[in-house]
């Protein structure tokens, strides 16, 4: 399949950007800048790049806690994603969400639940509003293998096929829940695509490491969905790089294995896909990636220098009126 | 005009349907069969399939789409059948519906309604009886309607639909049936606003849904004995009227509070808190709960009665004040 120079380098961009954006959260968590915990993404970019790559005005996201920087490749301000991620008055919800709800309605983002899976149904539920106003938008809905075994997500796939809503079911596969491996925690090899039988859709599984068959796989879903037939459900395979969240050890897990792993990084394939085609020069990747340092690290700045919200406002966002 | 409270309920709903295409009625068997109960007949044939749609048992489900419709644009005011079954969606509606806005910003707006069934019916036993309000009460961000008759439940039912927060509007089993008349023009009752149901001297008698009626009861019985006592309706339990529940206590001095749920952590045991907290001074006497006993409902209908406030039993914990 023959590709523009154009389309190639601006989904390379985006999976600097998130890989630049990943291991600076990862930076600044070091640092005591973020409260709470973080769930690095770093490894995992292609799934979403790939996927995102699909999308048009109008459509829906529900992302999940990783790889938090998919907001910013949806069009969330980084202003905003690190204000909310360091706990600051500019972020979305002036840090009363935090890290794992990083969301703008206006840019199409509908939320998150930290009760992994409950929030499946969320993104079913604005497929009615886009069949109400008869377009052809869909709604993303991304989880993990581990999410893959909850009931919410069973209610919420069997709720969209039954009702044919357009949404794509987007099953990221990094092969660990924490520490439990998807062998140990599924009866399927695919927890994702095995299992769309059970709701009459079609699925598909694409290499999580390759921006452009994720691409492919998922443009092809898109299609479908878009085209009001239902629901379809994507699972990339790819692999955590990190632990689930900073400090984990990771004793449960071979490292060899690991590094086998991140051997098959998705930003480095496509930057040698590139050169090769030349569609691209080496002085060229060394200025995409020193410029989205620098707006990452503009960013930081900003939200460090953002106030904490005052205490007097504890109450607000609680209710409308 | 002379309804039942199921029928000013369906009424509440096509009427808010009919101005605003937004809104949208999903849930278990809400379609052709108009639920179990018959409340929602008749609204699938004047609104057709895209507005009213049957769903598949997935409570979950239910509720989660409620917020990505809401938040979205459109008002579904979707249905659990039972309130019991609420419990199935418990996470979704104390972690997502109570804490969306909070979580993600004032972009995020929930107009969402979710009806349910509650209360005991004569032997449906310990999974269809639950009267759940204090469960919600101490969730955040909620909205919790709780009407005691069909004047009530129309024009909160109504607001409920407008609010662009998200209610939760529970409806009691025993009083579907119910008649009263009602203003054949439009009405709304805002949130907030306790009803005062009887007017007394003696002793402030906070009573919520079936409890209401049940307690009206008992004020013919100690009148008789000449106590009287003042019914105060709280309506919704969350926002609470604590106005005008104090200006009631500041002039009775004694205070009693009737649910059916389970006496323990229950809505009395908030009221308690707070009236000994906030009006320690006005009080003559200790706060006193008639509750349902802290059992599984049986399903013996001579046993539920037994577990179950009466007028009798709100009698005897009036006169148990002096």
């Amino acid at each position: 399949m023959a590709y523009s120079k154009d389309f190639l380098t601006e989904l390379y961009k985006e999976l600097v950007e998130l890989r630049l954006f990943e291991e600076k959260l990862v930076e600044i968590y070091a640092l005591g800048k973020v409260p709470g915990h973080i769930h690095s993404g770093v490894g995992q970019e292609a799934t979403f790049v790939g996927t995102l790559a699909t999308r048009k005005d109008g459509d829906y996201y529900k992302i999940s806690h990783r790889p938090v920087g998919t907001a910013a490749i949806i069009g969330v301000p980084l202003n905003t994603v690190f204000s909310e991620i360091m706990g600051k008055r500019d972020g979305n919800s002036g840090g009363r969400g935090g890290v794992n709800h990083v969301a703008l309605l206006s840019k199409g983002m509908l939320g998150f639940s930290g009760t992994l899976g409950s929030d499946m149904a969320v993104g079913v539920g604005a497929g009615l509003t886009i069949r109400k106003n008869k377009t052809d938008n869909l709604v993303y809905v991304y989880f993990g293998d581990g999410t893959a075994n909850r009931g919410a997500v069973y209610e919420a796939i069997n709720l969209a096929a039954a009702w044919k809503l357009p949404v794509l079911f987007i099953c990221e596969n990094n092969q660990f829940a924490i520490s439990t491996h998807v062998s140990e925690a599924s009866p399927v090899k695919n927890p994702g695509a095995d299992r769309a039988a059970a709701y009459g859709i079609p699925s598909k599984i694409v290499d999580g490491t390759d921006v452009l068959d994720v691409y492919e796989g998922a443009k092809e879903l898109a299609e479908y969905v878009r085209s009001g037939k239902g629901p379809a459900i994507l699972e990339a395979k790819s692999y955590r790089w990190r632990g689930h969240f900073e400090g984990d050890q990771m004793k449960y897990r071979d490292a060899s294995v690991t590094e086998e792993w991140m051997k098959k990084d998705s930003v480095e394939k496509m930057e040698k896909y590139l050169l090769e085609n030349n569609f691209i020069t080496e002085n060229e990747i060394t200025k995409i990636r020193e410029e989205i340092n620098v707006e990452l690290d503009k960013a930081i700045e900003f939200a460090e220098a953002s106030p904490a919200t005052p205490a007097e406002e504890i109450y607000e966002y609680l209710y409308v009126k | 005009m002379l309804v039942t409270y199921g029928q000013a309920i369906g009424d509440a709903i096509k009427e808010e349907m009919r101005k605003d295409d937004n809104v949208i009625l999903y849930g278990e068997d809400v379609a052709q069969m108009g639920n179990i109960f018959g409340i929602t007949k008749g609204i699938l044939e004047e609104f057709g399939s895209d507005r009213v749609k049957n769903t598949p048992i997935v409570e979950t489900a239910i509720i989660g789409s409620a917020i990505g419709a809401a938040v979205t644009g459109l008002r579904p005011c979707v249905e659990l059948m039972y309130a019991d079954f609420s419990l199935v969606a418990f996470n979704e509606l104390f972690h997502c519906v109570g804490k969306w806005r909070y979580m993600h910003g004032p972009e995020f707006k929930l107009p969402l309604v979710v009806r349910s069934a509650m209360g005991s019916s004569f032997g449906a036993g310990a999974e269809h009886s639950n009267c759940l309000e204090s469960l919600y009460m101490h969730a955040t961000g909620l909205t919790i309607v709780s009407p005691s008759c069909a004047y009530d439940a129309k024009g909160l039912l109504k607001t409920a639909i407008r609010s662009d927060d998200p209610v939760l509007f529970f409806e009691h089993k025993q009083l579907y049936q119910t008649k009263e008349n009602i203003p054949d023009e439009e009405y709304t009752i805002p949130f907030g606003v306790a009803d005062i149901k009887r007017e007394g001297t003696d002793v402030t008698v906070i009573a919520v849904g079936l409890m209401v009626k049940k307690t009206l009861e008992a004020a013919e019985i100690l009148a008789k004995k000449g106590i009287s006592i003042e019914v105060i309706d709280p309506r919704t339990l969350v926002p609470f009227d604590k106005e005008t529940v104090f200006e009631s206590v500041r002039k009775t001095h004694r205070a009693v509070v009737v649910e059916e749920s389970n006496k323990t952590a229950g809505i009395g045991a908030e009221l308690a808190a707070m009236l000994q907290e906030e009006m320690y001074d006005e009080l003559d006497g200790p706060i006193v709960r008639v509750a349902a006993l802290d059992v599984p409902l049986p399903y013996n209908i001579a046993l539920e009665k037994y577990c179950i406030p009466d007028a009798n039993k709100i009698v005897s914990a009036v006169e148990s004040l002096f």
